[in-house]
């Protein structure tokens, strides 16, 4: 038996075009992998079709007389979408599903530490400690994943970016953008612009109770006005940035930005 | 310390319809050196992450990762720059 | 870039076909068989998925993956759904779906997690729930190569009742003296239940799966959780890592 041994010398992404000839807007229905078990936790994937439906354009293309229709199947999901409430394409959930990109990082609060950085320098740094005598703010919101479920009235409290500025001193921001870092090597990008003013805030509690581990506990990063991605979980550094750079989805796919009404899901949407 | 039981993990096997769109044939049963340590696996085998999202492959030996698909409205994304080399059995 | 050195095997592209519902079969409470007609389908291998995709009138989709039930000997693709709580799509097809109902499907999908009657034994299946679903494709498909395959069946499930397939499973234990199958039941045992009653741990697997030494092929399938607890536990034992192969299906829907 031959061997076929494939070199790789991939310094970066490589972005292909989907060239099947499949008529139907069925070139974006992701697989969602959850077997005959739970496909509630997989019902997340299936976000290109309710945009591929939304324009005129989209159903014209959509030869829809050839998709054979599942009788009497609806979705539940459209039945329950608050009009104005709830980001175009997304539908309420009661669960609080996780969804990570590796392995929970098991962190003891006594060893975390979280830092504010510009460049090489270190603006300020906080043990566990040292961050719970911060000032406090609970905030309760809504959330909206990019895989479209949408979780209402969250309750969250940590320490606001504009009180991390304040501790150290900073009155006005020292760049315009900030990548955040994660244990577990998750990075996300954000416009400090959307992180002052109350917009966003290190939050080391849910519901009034620590934060799980598997959802970014001990600290994780809140920036509930965009897709949730950008709220990184296990947050341990904040570092300024002069030029915006992409974060871990941004540099595969994902959009820069990220607004949920506008349905900012995807790069080059 | 990193929890390795989370409750999320599937297997690379679960991504082989999303890979299967980008490399046609079926990547799940290649063999996979990872560049990080150098450790080979099947990558059906492999652990993945975020499959609402696309598909993180890790290495089971050190977590790094070793290969990351994305289905996108635009094109598909494929990245493998954990990965050292991929081999096919013919 | 990628260089490829030989040609890799062809494959064909994997497009979406059009499904029938033929026959329906009640397995459990929660638990029903789809027994398909799928225009076009090229064949499996036991363990194989597919994925498939419901449309609604007003143009909603829903995509799901499942195993094949069936074995490549059958002329009807099988799949089995457990109706999940809140499952979108698992609530249509077990219980709403009807005889001459159509979607989408494409596949075989995997080829990974597979058992051929070629590939022989010892063989040893590990399920947690619905875990057993890609399995009992690989025990029909050596039940019709009549294989000689020595194998265990290791099903762990929440009840007697919750135990899929299980009349087929007793049926073909006792045909066939080289196939066993080990039940546990973990939360409700029947009056003078004499089996296992208890999470699969060290000790049972000890007790019922082939030693490292014969090199068993391994196969766990079930929910995460479940999928890694065995995987470990049988690495414990000796087996090595590789030698297990696993299919692991998410968070428990319990």
């Amino acid at each position: 038996m031959r061997t076929c041994v494939t070199q790789f010398a991939v310094t970066s992404s490589m972005l292909l075009y989907s060239s099947v000839p499949d008529r139907q807007a069925a070139r974006f229905a992701p697989s969602t992998n959850q077997r005959s078990f739970d496909d509630r936790a997989g019902a997340y994937n299936d976000v290109m079709f309710s945009r591929a439906h939304a324009t005129p354009e989209a159903k014209a293309q959509t030869s829809m007389d050839e998709t054979p229709i599942s009788r009497g199947f609806r979705s539940r999901r459209q039945e329950e979408i608050s009009k104005g409430r709830v980001p175009p394409g997304q539908y309420v959930t009661t669960d609080f599903p996780v969804l990570s990109a590796g392995p929970t990082p098991l962190i003891k609060p006594e060893d975390w530490t979280l830092a504010l950085q510009l460049g090489g320098s270190l603006l300020g740094k906080w043990t566990w400690a040292e961050f719970a005598a911060l000032p406090q703010t609970t905030i309760t919101t809504d959330i909206h994943c990019v895989t479209k479920w949408s979780k209402l009235g969250t309750t969250w409290q940590g320490v606001t970016f504009d009180d991390l500025l304040k501790a150290v001193d900073i009155a006005e921001p020292a760049a315009h953008y900030i990548m955040a870092h994660c244990d577990g090597g998750y990075t996300t990008n954000v416009p400090v612009a959307d992180l002052v003013a109350g917009k966003g805030l290190v939050a080391t509690r849910y519901e009034g109770l620590p934060i799980l581990p598997a959802h970014g506990g001990p600290a994780r990063l809140l920036v509930p006005h965009l897709y949730f991605w950008k709220s990184a979980k296990w947050v341990r550094r904040l570092r300024f940035m002069e030029k915006d750079e992409r974060g871990f989805w941004e540099s595969f796919g994902y959009h820069n930005y990220g607004d949920p009404w506008k349905e900012q899901r995807y790069d080059g949407d | 310390m990193i929890d390795n039981s989370s409750s999320g993990v599937l297997d690379g096997n679960a991504a082989a319809g999303l890979l299967q769109e980008i490399f046609v044939l079926d990547v799940t049963t290649a063999q996979i050196e990872c560049a990080a340590c150098g450790s080979t696996w099947v990558v059906g085998s492999l652990r993945l992450y975020a499959i609402q999202m696309g598909a993180i492959l890790r290495c089971n030996h050190c977590d790094g990762v070793v290969m990351k698909a994305v289905r996108t409205p635009h094109g598909h994304w494929l990245e493998m720059t954990g990965a050292r080399n991929l081999i096919f059995q013919v | 870039m990628m260089v490829i050195e030989t040609a890799p095997v062809a494959a064909r592209r994997l497009g979406w076909l059009l499904a029938e519902v033929r026959e329906i079969l009640v397995e459990t409470p929660r638990v029903t068989s789809l027994l398909l007609h799928v225009a076009g389908w090229q064949g499996h291998r036991a363990g194989q998925h597919v994925d498939i995709r419901l449309t609604a009138e007003d143009g909603y989709q829903a995509q799901r993956s499942y195993s094949v039930a069936s074995p490549p000997e059958d002329d009807l693709l099988a799949l089995t759904v457990e109706r999940v709580e809140n499952g979108e799509v698992s609530q249509y097809l077990v219980g709403h779906v009807s005889a001459g109902d159509q979607f989408q499907l494409r596949g075989p999908i995997g080829g990974y997690f597979v058992w051929t009657a070629a590939t022989g034994g010892p063989l040893c299946l590990v399920a947690g729930g619905s875990g057993i679903v890609p399995l009992m494709a690989m025990l029909r498909h050596r039940d019709r190569r009549s294989s000689r395959a020595p194998t265990v069946l290791v099903y762990s499930s929440r009840s007697l009742e919750d135990v899929i397939y299980r009349d087929e499973l007793d049926a073909m234990a006792s045909r066939d003296p080289r196939m066993r199958v080990v039940n546990t039941l973990t939360r409700k045992q029947p009056e003078g239940w004499m089996g296992y009653g208890r999470r699969i741990d060290r000790a049972l697997l000890a007790e019922t799966c082939f030693p490292p030494e014969q090199n068993p092929k391994i196969y766990v399938c079930g929910p995460t959780p479940f999928v890694e607890s065995v995987s470990r536990l049988l690495v414990e034992l000796g087996h090595n890592t590789r030698a297990v192969k696993t299919e692991r299906f998410g968070p428990s829907g319990a």
